[in-house]
């Protein structure tokens, strides 16, 4: 890894989950946390994304309506094909 | 080992918002856990990693137990914090970042990449990990990786003679 490496806002964002996740190798782990202690936005979107996370992971499938869910797995795969 | 630890001014890790126990009269408590770089164990900057992560409280901190030494970082295994570095206050922090705004501009100005000159002030207001980090980097790009190397070494002189550490 170059020295010069280093993610940028859009790397953040992209990044997230799997830092959530804890499945980021050590190295990209390293340079998002260095991107997030000098990045308040990311930082800022960082706490959002663990309150959301901490937040819905209360939510069981039962308790989703099924038009909600439905609209959400049409999204999820909208999302993967772009 | 003893290091040096940065966290939130409310005492929280800076990434974990892990509320540490603080020194007061002695050392804080004890921390324990599994050293696993990024993911869990106590991290904490050796003084060249200063200026990777420098942050709003800098304390420092006794590790013990397996300690992984990563690039810019170093993970163990346990950790209690010794005492905060009162010399790293808002004034040294604004002075610090003012020192790396001003390399970064004499750098850009010596190398002709005049298009930093840019990114420089409207940076400032991010700190003086950012400050840092753009000031190597235009080092890097004026004279490679050895350059960013002998900017890091710089501004780890300039912390470590600031802040009276070792």
């Amino acid at each position: 890894m170059a020295e010069h490496e280093h993610i940028s806002c859009q790397e953040v964002v992209e990044l997230v989950s799997d830092y959530l996740d804890q499945t980021l190798p050590a190295d990209e782990a390293t340079l998002f946390e260095q991107h997030i202690n000098f990045c308040d936005g990311c930082d800022w979107y960082l706490d959002q994304m663990r309150t959301t996370v901490a937040t819905v992971g209360r939510v069981t499938e039962e308790e989703v309506p099924e038009e909600t869910r439905d609209k959400l797995l049409t999204a999820f795969r909208e999302w993967k094909r772009s | 080992m003893n290091a040096y630890k940065f966290l939130r001014a409310d005492g929280t890790g800076v990434f974990t918002r892990f509320a540490w126990p603080l020194p007061d009269a002695g050392p804080g408590d004890w921390v324990a856990t599994e050293p696993h770089p990024c993911r869990s164990g106590i991290h904490a900057c050796r003084l060249g990693d200063l200026p990777y992560w420098a942050g709003r409280v800098l304390y420092e901190i006794e590790l013990e137990g397996e300690v992984v030494e990563h690039k810019t970082k170093v993970v163990a295994s346990r950790g209690r914090l010794l005492r905060r570095v009162d010399t790293w206050d808002d004034a040294l922090r604004a002075t610090y970042t003012r020192y790396c705004a001003d390399r970064a501009h004499e750098m850009a100005r010596e190398s002709g990449l005049e298009r930093w000159e840019e990114v420089i002030e409207p940076s400032i207001p991010e700190g003086p990990a950012l400050l840092g980090f753009v000031a190597a980097r235009i080092a890097e790009e004026a004279g490679g990786p050895q350059a960013y190397h002998a900017e890091r070494a710089r501004q780890t002189d300039w912390l470590a003679d600031r802040l009276g550490l070792a």
